[in-house]
């Protein structure tokens, strides 16, 4: 089954290199309708004013860490079931745990190809589906 | 001196034995002695590491830690601020350039795939996939930026708090760390510093006499008569 390319997705990065790349990704699979924000701080209001199904996004970031946001979202009643896909250069087994511990739905290392994302995006979708 | 420093058996005997004679006053008096010895001690050893320090500290003077501290770290934190942005640039710039590649392909497959004869349009259509996915690779390489981005960040992290550690340092031995002069180096040392070749001026005092433009290199040549 194919995704839904009119999803919205937003993309977190503090690098604009990244959110760039992500972007442009998304766009060669098909998904057109993205926006961005440079860290959770910027990502979190833009997220409760509604309208995104789907967030990537990276951890290590200043102000608003990726694990704050997601623990955010996990913790409101309007977007606790909203997919969230972590790209990060963080690798640590614990940390994977502990990322999967707070209610992640994918996980990425950097550097990354192109076919996991897309494979990652597909999984989160169908397991959101079946559940 | 040592032997005074050190409890010994005889005062502790003593103490047992004016504590089983119910002597309070003398165990008193005995077990002072000994905590005396204790303090004399810790005492000597915290005066000797105060020496220690008080005597490093001294020695600064005109230590080429003053002057590294004054102008070699802020140097280095500015070198690799310069290359956080350089390779931010680069991968920019490569990064705009694929991604008006790719849109000139998808125009260009568009505009041949009518004029191509039925039989050459599967081959059309592989090479623009071909070059699809080579752009897309060239797209995701510049991912390295973020990655080498995260590291040169921590490595200014630590640099900087080396940095207010050695500044905290220098005030503490009495040092003013505004007043530490530039390197007296002389007109000839300078030269032949910049003799061995010092890589890209990056930093702002490393743009000091700078020939900043090839027409300000011709220039300079044409005045010798080159």
């Amino acid at each position: 089954m194919a995704l839904n390319r009119e999803m919205k997705i937003l993309v977190v990065d503090d690098f604009s290199t990244m959110r760039r790349i992500v972007i442009n990704l998304l766009k060669e699979l098909g998904f057109n309708n993205t926006a961005e924000a440079d860290d959770g701080e910027t990502a979190w209001p833009m997220l409760q004013s509604g309208g995104y199904d789907f967030v990537v996004s990276d951890w290590n970031m200043p102000n608003m860490t990726g694990l704050d946001l997601l623990e955010k979202i996990r913790a409101d009643k309007d977007l606790n079931c909203l997919p969230f896909l972590l790209i990060t250069a963080e690798a640590k087994r614990n940390q994977i745990l502990g990322m999967a511990e707070a209610g992640v739905d994918g996980y990425i290392v950097k550097p990354f190809s192109a076919s996991t994302l897309y494979e990652q995006m597909y999984q989160i979708i169908e397991r959101k589906r079946v559940q | 001196m040592a032997s005074s420093t050190h409890i010994n058996k005889q005062n502790v005997k003593s103490l047992l034995e004016a504590l089983e004679q119910g002597d309070e006053t003398r165990a008193e008096a005995l077990l002072d002695e000994l905590t005396q010895v204790r303090e004399s001690e810790l005492f000597q050893q915290v005066s000797s590491l105060t020496h220690n320090l008080h005597q490093t500290l001294e020695g600064l003077g005109d230590a080429e830690i003053l002057l590294q501290t004054k102008h070699d770290i802020p140097d280095a934190t500015e070198r690799l601020e310069y290359v956080m942005t350089a390779t931010e640039e680069a991968s920019n710039k490569t990064l705009e350039s694929s991604e008006r590649a790719l849109a000139a392909l998808s125009q260009l497959e568009m505009l041949m795939s009518p004029l191509v004869a039925e039989e050459d349009k599967a081959l059309l259509s592989e090479c623009t996939a071909t070059l699809n996915s080579e752009l897309t690779n060239i797209m995701l390489a510049q991912s390295f930026q973020d990655l080498t981005g995260q590291v040169l960040n921590r490595v200014i992290l630590v640099i900087s708090s080396l940095e207010q550690s050695l500044i905290a340092l220098i005030h503490e031995s009495g040092h003013d760390y505004d007043a530490i002069p530039e390197r007296a180096q002389t007109d000839e040392q300078k030269k032949a510093d910049q003799m061995k070749g010092v890589g890209p001026n990056v930093t702002d005092k490393s743009k000091e006499d700078l020939a900043e433009t090839q027409e300000d290199v011709d220039d300079l040549l044409a005045g010798l008569g080159l």
